[in-house]
């Protein structure tokens, strides 16, 4: 009788989360449509993105769910929702494009339009022509971040500069978009690579301790403040800009006690690692479990600091030090703080479904061997993309600057990500290097890559001034 | 000792060919191009930028270890110079063996070949003409041009399909050698500088970066430069009708846009500036006489022209001022940026034997403008613009973009194009007596894809020997390929 009725629950849970994710969907539409309504603008890019962010959301949380349960039906639905927010995300495309009258490759805003229109269209390959069907669970959750960070920086149609005005340029972003989806494909395929080679549980815990730690280090090193203080960049609303005291010296307004919070869960996020180190070095297990519901509580804290973050530094008006008065600012001034936030709930989250799922998810996920394989193809097919992108930059440079290098920060950072992937290919080829060693390769390539693509934009300036 | 020379040039050559000393030399290409792009580079940054980002102590250490030139540093040309050495001494150390390979295919294997070949088959036979005639149609079948290849005593198959594949790695770095080749040549020979020129001037003196001058065997003449603006304000478009002027004579003409340069005799001319020269082009004014008797007249005055307004007075313009300053009743040039312009005209009246300063805008404490027998009103002031043009020689170029056009072929070629062979060998047992037919295969690269289409080729020759077994061997046709 029990087993009956246990049999009969598998199905039914199944369901809920369907309901659930579509429930929330048409609610969010919903809620979008009173908003269309209210406007009478129904077509516009903000709606068709929010559209897809919906959309992609849901996909997400359904690839999430197959992960964890590992129901296949979740899966169709999970691809018919990615289905449904590429279809608006290309709407968003072509709105822009015919808006703009050339194609969205000129800010990052448009450049992250078209780079999450890539990935989508890429995890749908992967899941229906290799069958990689969790990949989801890794590329929705970025299609999600670039959606939102997307809101934040949207920016109005700027006509082209002259320099910009070249096919060059289409040919050069285009397959840098490309090439850069290929290469987020085979970071995600190389994570799980790492998980089917039956690399050891508690080394993606140091990993994701590691990282959360890494990116709240950043912010509390970079941005704390006397007396617990938290500086963002202030923002202004009108010019949808920031505020600039001099050429290169932008102004801070200070958020009280976020300085806290943030350092707080400094504290929080570091613990499992150093749960970790202890378990290593005392070799008792007992601090591993320990280090786990470090994870857990970290999970809630750094949720608790994102709604915190947002709250508070959502279109209010702020105390600055350099400067007399209060000083408006928006979640748009912090686009990397907040995006460092989402991404290290979403790290610890992937943890906790490794944590508690880790032999369905070796079932759910293609063999090693294979996994292996289809990385190695993967950049065996960013690799040309990556090199055609740099000779074409290279020819349109030599159109516009009178010069095919120059060694700007972008180009440098460009080359730098070829170097590593030939890198990795002279090793696989003549070394024979497969497996971990080659994903962890893959991974570092990954990060150069994100490097070359945002890091270069707002930290290093050069040339490259559009994106 | 001569023994000892050559073990250690042996050693040095097997170091430099090595792929450890590549990987190496490419991680220090790595970290040293990044710290490039994290301290700031002098070439692209003001001098006194570069003193606020770093203490004079720091700089001077920076600047003693070249990190604030890093890309124009002799280390790191150096480098780039061992890398390519690398790249050379790796490709001629292996290319002699990949050579052989391609120019004397490997048609009959062995016993111990085929006894380490993966993946492999033995499918049993009647005899071995039927073997080879099965191998020769699955073959054909799949697209394959097999070869009988014959031996003293026996015959036996082979087949492969894009054999250059085992060339394209050297293809690759051959391209990356002829890019390095086209930028030492713009290195050495190659130079890059502006050349402003006004409307209207003609000039063959580029300033290059260095700060010094070149003089070029011919003229560039600027006859008309502009710039098209989109709605709100933006910049949406620059051009220059550019003349180049040799022995006098127009030898060419183009109007250059951003992104479209105008080449002459290997010298490249872009867009890359548009903008007021600080000049004045022409003065439109309205001279009414201060007595009221005579008529108003328009009057259009370059800097330096004298116009006669009646018999008596004549007025001329005598200088301007893109951005003025008054100081004790004395007009100065702030700046070369039209911020505040400012112009003197002077009228002289023959009958009075007196000139008259008359100022715009009006300047009490320089010039009482009331006092000129002509009152002005300034209507128009027309600038004028210079253009600004980037100038370069690099005559390497050819060398890097046919380097990049054969990169592109080579990586295609090492990703996509697999050096694919087969051989299909009759065998006999010396113990039975019978025949069995071993079929091989192998591919450079894809080799799971690969296994597929193996297992493809063996489950048709299995197809093909069962008909085969019945049909009597005086209907098959018999081709003899010589190795």
């Amino acid at each position: 009788m029990a087993r009956a009725k246990a049999e009969q629950q598998q199905p039914t849970t199944g369901m809920t989360l369907i309901v659930l994710v579509g429930l929330s969907i048409v609610f969010l539409l919903f809620m979008a449509f009173l908003n269309v309504v209210k406007s009478g603008n129904l077509l516009s890019e903000t709606n068709l993105l929010f559209a897809a962010l919906i959309f992609y959301a849901g996909a997400g949380a359904l690839y999430l769910g197959f992960g964890v349960t590992g129901t296949e039906s979740y899966v169709k639905f999970a691809s018919l929702a990615t289905w449904l927010g590429l279809i608006a995300n290309t709407a968003a495309v072509a709105h822009r494009w015919y808006e703009a009258g050339h194609p969205p490759f000129a800010s990052v805003y448009e450049m992250l339009l078209s780079f999450v229109w890539t990935l989508a269209v890429l995890t749908l390959v992967a899941e229906k022509k290799y069958g990689v069907k969790v990949i989801g669970t890794v590329t929705m959750p970025v299609a999600i971040v670039g959606v939102v960070l997307m809101q934040l920086l949207r920016t109005d149609v700027h006509p082209l500069v002259p320099a910009l005005q070249s096919t060059w340029l289409h040919v050069h972003v285009t397959l840098a978009m490309l090439a850069y989806a290929a290469c987020a494909l085979s970071f995600a395929l190389a994570m799980m690579f790492l998980i089917q080679d039956n690399l050891k549980t508690e080394t993606f815990l140091a990993v994701t301790s590691a990282s959360t730690l890494a990116i709240y280090a950043s912010v509390v090193l970079t941005r704390f403040e006397k007396w617990g203080g938290l500086s963002l960049a202030a923002w202004n609303p009108e010019a949808k800009a920031e505020v600039f005291l001099s050429k290169g010296v932008r102004l801070f307004v200070t958020v009280p006690d976020l300085g806290w919070l943030m350092t707080l869960t400094l504290l929080v996020v570091a613990s499992p690692l150093v749960f970790y180190g202890l378990a290593r070095w005392k070799n008792n297990e007992s601090f591993l479990t320990l280090a786990n519901r470090a994870v857990f509580l970290s999970i809630l804290l750094q949720v608790m600091t994102l709604v915190m973050f947002v709250v508070r530094a959502r279109d209010s008006r702020y105390p600055s030090l350099d400067a007399d008065g209060l000083f408006p600012t928006s979640l748009a001034a912090s686009p990397f703080i907040l995006s460092g936030l989402v991404g290290g709930v979403f790290i610890s989250l992937l943890y906790l479904l490794l944590l508690w799922r880790r032999p369905d998810l070796g079932r759910l996920l293609p063999s090693a061997d294979n996994l292996d394989r289809i990385t190695y193809k993967t950049i065996s097919l960013a690799f040309p993309l990556l090199t055609l992108m740099i000779a074409a930059g290279a020819y349109w440079a030599n159109q516009t600057w009178g010069s095919y290098w120059s060694w700007d920060p972008k180009e440098t950072w460009a080359a730098i990500t070829w170097l590593v992937y030939a890198l990795y290919l002279h090793m696989r080829v003549t070394r024979g290097w497969r497996g971990r060693r080659a994903a962890y390769f893959a991974i570092i390539g990954f990060a150069v890559v994100m490097f070359t693509f945002f890091g270069v934009t707002y930290l290093l300036p050069g040339l490259h001034a559009y994106a | 000792m001569a023994v000892h020379l050559r073990a250690l040039a042996h050693k040095t050559w097997r170091t430099v060919a090595s792929i450890q000393t590549g990987v190496v030399l490419l991680i220090l290409v790595v970290i040293l191009s990044a710290a490039g792009t994290i301290v700031l580079q002098r070439p692209v940054t003001e001098p006194d930028e570069m003193q606020s980002a770093y203490s004079p102590q720091a700089l001077r250490i920076l600047d003693a270890g070249g990190l604030t030139d890093v890309f124009h540093a002799w280390w790191f040309l150096g480098l780039m110079l061992l890398v390519s050495l690398c790249i050379v001494a790796a490709s001629v150390d292996r290319f002699p063996n990949s050579w052989r390979y391609f120019s004397r295919p490997y048609k009959y294997p062995d016993e111990s070949f085929r006894r380490a070949l993966h993946p492999q088959k033995s499918l049993a036979i009647a005899d071995e003409e039927s073997g080879l005639v099965a191998a020769q149609r699955a073959l054909h079948a799949l697209g394959y041009k097999p070869e009988r290849v014959v031996r003293e005593d026996h015959f036996s198959i082979f087949s492969e399909r894009s054999r250059i594949s085992e060339l394209a790695v050297y293809i690759v770095h051959a391209s990356l050698l002829l890019i390095f080749f086209g930028t030492v040549v713009d290195g050495l020979w190659g130079w890059r500088g502006t050349l402003n020129l006004n409307e209207g001037q003609t000039s063959n003196i580029v300033e290059l970066r260095d700060g010094t001058t070149r003089t070029l065997p011919f003229a560039i003449r600027c006859d008309a430069a502009g710039q098209e603006n989109y709605k709100d304000g933006t910049p949406k478009k620059w051009w220059s009708r550019l003349a180049v002027v040799e022995d006098g004579r127009d030898v060419q003409k183009k109007e250059i846009v951003v992104n479209d340069p105008l080449l002459y005799s290997g010298v490249r001319f872009y867009q890359s500036s548009y903008g007021p020269n600080g000049k004045v082009d022409k003065l439109v004014l309205v001279a009414t006489p201060s007595n009221g008797s005579g008529e108003k007249q328009e009057i259009g005055l370059a800097l330096n022209d004298t116009v006669p307004l009646d018999a008596d007075t004549t007025v001329r313009f005598a200088e301007f001022f893109p951005d003025y300053a008054v100081r004790d009743g004395q007009v100065y040039r702030k700046s070369n940026q039209l911020e505040n312009p400012a112009a003197h005209l002077a009228v002289t009246s023959k009958s009075a034997g007196q000139d008259f300063d008359v100022w715009f805008p009006p300047m009490d404490e320089v010039a009482d403008n009331s006092k000129a027998p002509y009152q002005f009103q300034a209507t128009d002031l027309k600038l004028g613009h210079f253009t600004g043009l980037q100038v370069s020689h690099e005559p390497g170029q050819w060398g890097v973009w046919s380097g990049v056009v054969l990169l592109g072929v080579g990586l295609s070629f090492v990703f996509y194009v697999v050096h694919i062979r087969f051989w299909a060998v009759p065998v006999r047992d010396p113990k039975t007596g019978k025949y069995s037919l071993w079929i091989g295969g192998s591919a450079n690269r894809n080799r799971d894809a690969f296994e597929q289409r193996f297992n493809d080729l063996v489950a048709l020759m299995e197809k093909e020997l069962k008909p085969v077994s019945r049909t009597s061997p005086s209907e098959q046709v018999v081709t003899v390929a010589g190795n």
